[in-house]
């Protein structure tokens, strides 16, 4: 199996800005969200990029993207009808083949030196299957995240058969639907915002809108747990860092990971340091 | 191996289902104590729960039903304090260790067999309780609220839905739920008690229908579930609760008060909010506020209100209203909070489950518990609920056969048809007969008696079994006349067989009136639940149903009139209505104007909001009321709320009690002595009388008695006594004195029900009280010596009446001779109790420590009565209640004193001038009869008194028999200076005495010649009664109100005790320890099961004319 194209949904009536906001990345540029979330989808070897928005823009977002314009298709969702139907509205673009799909408002932030994406494709066109990345979270924050239930692929460490998906599930579902052995008392295994699917997903999708009717709302979770009913799908469990810059101090979060992982470390941490001191202990100046 | 080894441990059901008694009929001793040896060793380091669990039955019942039976085991003992405060700080393996060692090193007694019976047995039930806990702790779903400790961790978040507010009124939507209760057809004897289910999941069957219920001849007659829930978002930062059947509400703040489950009558709403995770269990002790856990799970300034309704079902009516409440409550928590796939319709099967083990885990929480099918109204309509087998994955897994939850299957149309359903309807009567008893004893009796395996309840369980899958069968044919006919032979056979105690005198007259009336039209009697007595239901010939509702309203409204001082009733029987509900626990989302709450909430809410002032008041109640104001004038459920509302905030004058019937009456006509109470209560605010104050001087020296201060009759006293006694009969010397002032407040909890009238036990055929049983014996005694012997009881205000009447109507039971009454004399008046004293009584003596969660409830129950005590006035008269639970009788020394004062000895002595020698016992000796032998003794000694005695066993607290700086006397208990001295005392005193009325007259300073001079006689007793000592003693009293609702109070009395009489110098006395059979008396209803299967009843029996 080969990836060839990727698509970003960023078309979310309350998020459709956070893509243009901008940082500075690892290498001490400054770069809007998804010009860093571009270079990651590029790392990974992919270079032909469908970008999801909302309709009018086109030109706000061709403005950041520079020269990277030249990869990056523009789909319109017409209409904000949920994340489902965002995925569904680049079939067209994606065609008959498995593409590699980041959220908009999302960082990730490598642990290693492989790219979190690079990563997710290499095991994806190993695996020859749809492959979702994945990270344990506490119990007490599952309510933002979609959630896999599965078994570990024998054999490896971080590879998981995933044999349901529940969106923002509460523990009380999560612990008799989701369980997945070996992980740590009350943690499960949270979508981290990136996948390869295959095109199966947009026949679940469209059935999806069949059964909810035209104009109702849907979400890609719900479609998922379909896909791993009926092919092959794995999740990847990622030890790197992922940012949602839509909530409250996610930019900021985002930011203060780049820098403490990128060539301005030292400085950065110099300048934390002494902010903390002044301010808070008051050292500096007595 | 130990044969009772192999049968705990056995796979073949042959030798597994042996019963214990087979295998230790007529073997010696010494066989008995090897297989406890052997069966101990299972106490530690095994896993098996059921073994375990059996192993500690076996050893509980060789203890209490075979060892004391054994020749050779020694009478007299003395149980070690330590293991006793081991036993009451729930240190059972502790207690028993000390106990075994102990008769080790001194070979076995009875004493040590009844401490190591209840240890045994109360580890068993803890070793039970706890693998509930933990099993419903390990239910997936519920895990995650054991280990969420902190708001921050909170995971919850309430719908989104529930905080949009309606643009026309103003109000925040109202989730409601609304839920059936549960019906049993069967629930083959008890089989939804945990444990039996667990060990023996394929016998655990019970087929239940899901409820509708409206009361009939109320203005509503259309059956509708009887339970509903509310949920819904407040801009207030707190958690209100409100109950409206219970009328209270409340406004929570601190976390901590969540926990509180005493505190006010909100304790099954707080458990609901704790199990459904929206305070999770694991926040017990955290300090924080309800508004910074509503803050991260709301929003800051928001909070959450949730509200109950009962429509209308009383208290014990066996349809489990309080755990389908509970699991109400829980759903509508469960679905506003998102831990529900939806949050309105009915719920799906994985919910249903999880929401039945929440109502397990909230019954553990709130220290209640019930069966498994209690929840049975979450399902819809008709289902079967059975065992199943534990698999790999479950929590019991490895540990218990079987499952702690059942499998649910509903019968739906096609197994059991419309006609069926309809055909059931129109046939059933179903009824609550007015009683309320707690149904708790009955499921412990039930899992001692299936580990057991004693051949007649093991052969009633297989056959409870037969017709539970019989019933099932008649269902599914629709033959309802069937139906009647098997739930009618399964209530008298396998039922009662298993539990007598499931039937009752009550009952009994019901369906025998029923069948008299109704005949073949009649198709049978259906128990409900647990007992019989309260929910019960009748089937009849279609056409006659109404009729038979009438019949059975009038009939129960009849024989509770008649039975009302000798049963228990909580309320008046009543009869309902009745449809399948087919949709179990259902919910839906209220918007706009239908988001109003139902108007009893109003009722409770709306006065204290009215006393705010109008700029007070947020702005959200504001348009709550308006819209409110708009309903009462457009809507016919809210149109006479105003008048409710009026009501409430004026209370009427209520004019329940006529004049003579007034408290002030009452105390007046009974000789109320006001001076000596005033000086009594001026006392005890002042401090100089109290509990601490009943006891010796701290230096006085008491130690038990020496060999030859006791006579000994354990083996009869030999044919010289024997014949002297029955030649005083044949003169006609005795007369017999049961002492029955008393209520009994230890029988029926305070109910002021008359415990000498209550038929406490079917014996030859027939249920019995305690009056006609002495009569009886007494009856036996004169047909022995030929000569009707006279038979006084002893009455109070409180029993005098109900007494006197119960022996016109019966004739005297029977008896031949002579039958006299001593009215009491003297009366006094309850009072609030000293917090002091209070606590005092609840921590400073030895105590029972209850279960974990029990415990946590009662000490937040009593430190809510201290805060009562503290409100209404320390030491203030107790008059909020009626007026006969207000006064007290003075205690059991005035009630010989009174035949003085009343004439009845003169009368007595002027019709009898022969007799010599009274016999004077407690209502509830039911051993005690004039014997020929002791009165011998008694006579031939020359005593003024000769006192019985018993051997002392771990249940036998209270005093004794001591000597007290060397003076040989009876000591009550609360006369002790350190409640360990208790345990060195050997005899226990079972309250019968010989009197000699010469000799006792004399002490008085009377003759038989001065007793008609009333003056005399007065002074003599008021001068005998001055050096009696008086104890305080707190007594709890049960307050009735709502439908079937009990309270119960502590509350302050005065009392003396004839027991001091030994005291006196100048009065010779004797003391004779007796067999148990004779003088161990009857306190508490928990004790008649055993006492049936020991051998007690038998003896009795054996001396009694029945």
């Amino acid at each position: 199996m080969k990836i060839n194209k990727s698509v970003i949904t960023c078309a979310a009536p309350k998020q459709r800005k956070l893509p243009l906001q901008t940082l500075i990345d690892r290498d001490g540029k400054e770069k809007t969200v998804l010009e860093v979330l571009v270079e990651e989808v590029l790392n990974a070897g992919i270079d032909n990029i469908g970008c999801v928005i909302h309709p009018g823009d086109e030109q706000s977002y061709g403005e950041v993207l520079g020269d990277y314009k030249r990869h990056v298709t523009f789909i319109t969702q017409k209409h904000p009808l949920g994340y489902g139907h965002a995925i569904l509205a680049a079939s067209d673009f994606v065609g008959k083949e498995p593409f590699l799909h980041l959220v908009g408002d999302h960082l990730y932030v490598r642990r290693g030196e492989k790219g979190c994406a690079a990563h997710l494709v290499n095991v994806a066109e190993k695996e020859g299957c749809a492959v979702s990345a994945v990270n344990a979270i506490r119990e007490s924050s599952i309510s933002s995240y979609g959630v896999i239930g599965g078994r570990r692929v024998k054999g490896t460490s971080d590879l998981y058969k995933i044999e349901n998906v529940i969106e923002k599930p509460t523990p009380t579902i999560a612990e008799q639907e989701l369980f997945v052995p070996g992980l740590r008392a009350g943690h499960y295994l949270c979508f981290f915002g990136m996948h390869v699917l295959t095109p199966s997903i947009f026949k679940i999708l469209k059935r999806q809108i069949e059964y909810v009717g035209a104009g109702n709302r849907i979400n890609l979770s719900g479609s998922l747990a379909k896909l791993a009913k009926q092919e092959q799908f794995l999740a990847l469990e990622k030890q790197d860092w992922r940012y949602d810059v839509g909530t409250k101090y996610g930019l900021l979060k985002a930011q203060v990971a780049l820098a403490l992982s990128g060539k301005d470390r030292d400085r950065v941490l110099t300048e934390l340091l002494e902010l903390f001191t002044s301010r808070e202990l008051g050292i500096i100046g007595r | 191996m130990s044969k009772l080894l192999e049968i705990i441990t056995s796979e073949d059901p042959g030798l597994r289902n042996l019963s214990l008694d087979a295998v230790c009929k007529g073997k010696s001793i010494d066989f008995l104590l090897s297989e406890c040896d052997v069966l101990d060793g299972l106490r530690i380091g095994n896993s098996n729960l059921y073994q375990k669990v059996r192993g500690l039955f076996f050893l509980y019942a060789i203890h209490r039903f075979h060892i004391p039976f054994r020749d050779g085991v020694d009478e007299k003992s003395i149980i070690p304090y330590d293991a006793y405060e081991h036993l009451l700080n729930r240190r059972f393996n502790e207690s028993i260790d000390i106990l075994v060692l102990k008769q080790k090193e001194n070979g076995p007694n009875k004493g040590l067999s009844s401490a190591l019976a209840e240890a045994y047995k109360k580890l068993a039930f803890q070793t039970l309780a706890d693998q509930v806990k933990k099993s419903v702790r390990s239910t997936l779903g519920n895990k995650w609220m054991f280990r969420t400790g902190h708001p921050n961790d909170h995971p919850l978040c309430i719908k989104k839905e529930l905080f949009i507010t309606d643009k026309k009124t103003g109000l925040y939507p109202v989730l409601h739920e609304v839920t059936p209760v549960r019906m049993d057809i069967s629930h083959s004897g008890w089989s939804d008690i945990f444990f039996l289910g667990m060990d023996y999941p394929e016998g655990a069957n019970v087929l239940n229908i899901s409820v509708d219920l409206s009361i009939k001849n109320e203005k509503d007659e259309k059956p509708k579930p009887p339970i509903e829930t509310f949920f819904r978002i407040i801009e207030e930062p707190i958690l209100r609760l409100t109950s409206v059947d219970l009328g209270v509400t409340t406004d929570i703040l601190k976390l901590a008060d969540v926990f509180d489950f005493a505190k006010d009558y909100l304790g099954l709403v707080k458990a609901a909010v704790i199990a459904s995770g929206i305070v999770p269990p694991a926040m017990e002790g955290a300090d924080i506020s309800i508004a910074d856990l509503f803050a991260q799970m709301l929003a800051p300034g928001l909070g959450i209100e949730i509200v109950s309704q009962v429509n209308g079902i009383p208290k014990g009516s066996r349809l489990a209203v309080s755990t389908n409440l509970l699991a109400s409550l829980i759903s509508v928590c469960m679905r506003a909070s998102g831990q529900t796939n939806s949050m309105t319709g009915k719920l799906e099967e994985s919910e249903r489950r999880l929401v039945a083990a929440r109502a397990i885990l909230g019954e553990w929480i709130g220290g209640s518990g019930g069966g498994w099918q209690d929840s049975g109204g979450v399902w819809p309509g008709i289902k079967l609920i059975r065992g199943v087998i534990s698999k790999e994955g479950d929590p019991e897994f490895g540990i218990s056969k079987g499952r702690l939850l059942p499998q649910h299957t509903i019968l739906f149309s096609d197994q059991v048809n419309e006609i069926t359903r309809s055909k059931l309807q129109d046939s059933l009567v179903l009824v609550h007969g007015g009683m309320a008893q707690d149904v708790g004893p009955i499921l412990e009796m039930v899992t001692e008696k299936y580990l057991l395996r004693s051949e007649r309840e093991w052969d009633s369980r297989k056959k409870a079994i037969e017709i539970y899958n019989i019933l099932v069968e008649k269902l599914k044919d629709g033959d309802i006349e069937g139906i009647g006919e098997f739930t009618h032979k399964n209530f008298e056979g396998p039922l009662q067989s298993i539990i007598p105690w499931a039937g009752n005198l009550y009952t009994e007259l019901i369906i025998e009136k029923v069948k008299l009336h109704f005949r073949d039209d009649f198709w049978g009697f259906w128990m409900l639940g647990g007992m019989s007595g309260g929910g019960m239901g009748f089937i009849f010939e279609p056409n006659r149903k109404e009729e038979g509702q009438d019949f059975l309203q009038d009939l129960m409204c009849g024989l509770k009139n008649e039975f009302e001082r000798s049963i228990p009733f909580a309320m008046d029987p009543v009869v309902y209505n009745f449809s399948i509900n087919e949709n179990g626990t259902y919910s839906s989302f209220n918007h706009g104007f239908a988001a109003l709450l139902p108007t009893g909430y109003y009722a409770i809410r709306v006065p204290s909001i009215l006393k705010e002032k109008m700029q007070n008041i947020p702005i959200s109640q504001r348009n709550e009321l308006e819209q409110l104001g708009v309903a009462c004038k457009t809507k016919k459920d809210y149109s006479s709320f105003v008048a409710t509302l009026f009501d409430r905030m004026i209370p009427q004058v209520t004019n329940e009690n006529s004049e003579d019937q007034s408290l002030e009456n009452l105390l007046e006509k009974h000789g109320f002595d006001a001076v000596f109470h005033n000086q009594l209560k001026a006392d005890l605010i002042n401090g100089r009388i109290g509990l601490s104050q009943n006891r010796l001087p701290i230096s006085t020296k008491i130690t038990d008695v020496l060999e030859e201060d006791v006579n000994i009759a354990l083996n009869g006293l030999g044919d010289k006594y024997y014949q002297k006694g029955l030649q005083s009969l044949k003169n006609g010397e005795v007369a017999i004195v049961s002492l029955a002032g008393g209520v009994g407040s230890r029988w029926t909890k305070g109910s002021g029900v008359v415990k000498s009238l209550n038929p406490f036990a079917k014996l030859k055929g027939k249920h019995r009280n305690f009056i006609e049983t002495h009569l009886s014996k007494s009856s036996k005694i004169s047909m022995l010596c030929g000569v009707d012997i006279p038979h006084i009881f002893t009455t109070s205000f409180l029993t005098h009446k109900a007494i006197d009447q119960s022996l016109k109507r019966n004739g005297n039971y029977g008896y031949k001779g002579p039958v006299l009454l001593s009215e009491g004399k003297v009366i006094g008046l309850r009072l609030v109790p000293m917090a002091r004293d209070l606590r005092f009584e609840w921590e400073e003596m030895p105590k029972q420590l209850l279960d974990e969660q029990q415990q946590k409830v009662q000490e937040s129950l009593h430190k809510a009565l201290i805060s009562w005590a503290k409100s209404v006035g320390e030491g203030s008269d107790y008059t909020d209640n009626l007026p006969q639970q207000c006064v007290h009788p003075v205690g059991h020394w005035y009630e010989v004193p009174n035949m003085l004062l009343n004439g009845t000895l003169n009368q007595l002595l002027k019709s009898f001038p022969s007799i010599k020698y009274l016999m004077v016992h407690n209502i509830d000796t039911l051993g005690a009869n004039a014997d020929p032998a002791l009165l011998g003794l008694h006579i031939e000694k020359g005593s003024a008194l000769t006192t019985e005695v018993i051997s002392r066993n771990i249940e036998d607290r209270g005093g004794g028999l001591a000597r007290i700086n060397g003076n040989l006397r009876l000591v009550e208990g609360l006369a002790l200076s350190d409640e360990k001295i208790e345990f060195k005392l050997s005899y226990y005193n079972s309250s019968t005495t010989w009197v000699d009325i010469d000799l006792l007259l004399e002490a008085f300073d009377l003759t038989r010649s001065n007793l008609a001079e009333s003056t005399k006689v007065k002074k003599a007793v008021r001068k005998m009664a001055r050096r009696m000592p008086t104890y305080v003693t707190i007594k709890d009293v049960k307050k009735r109100w709502g439908k079937g609702q009990e309270d119960i109070f502590p509350t302050t009395q005065f009392e003396k005790l004839w027991g001091d009489m030994t005291s006196l110098p100048e009065l010779t006395c004797n003391y004779v320890a007796v067999p148990r059979m004779r003088g161990q008396q009857l306190k508490e209803v928990a004790q008649l099961d055993g006492w049936l299967r020991d051998g007690s009843a038998e003896y009795l029996i054996s001396i009694c004319d029945w």
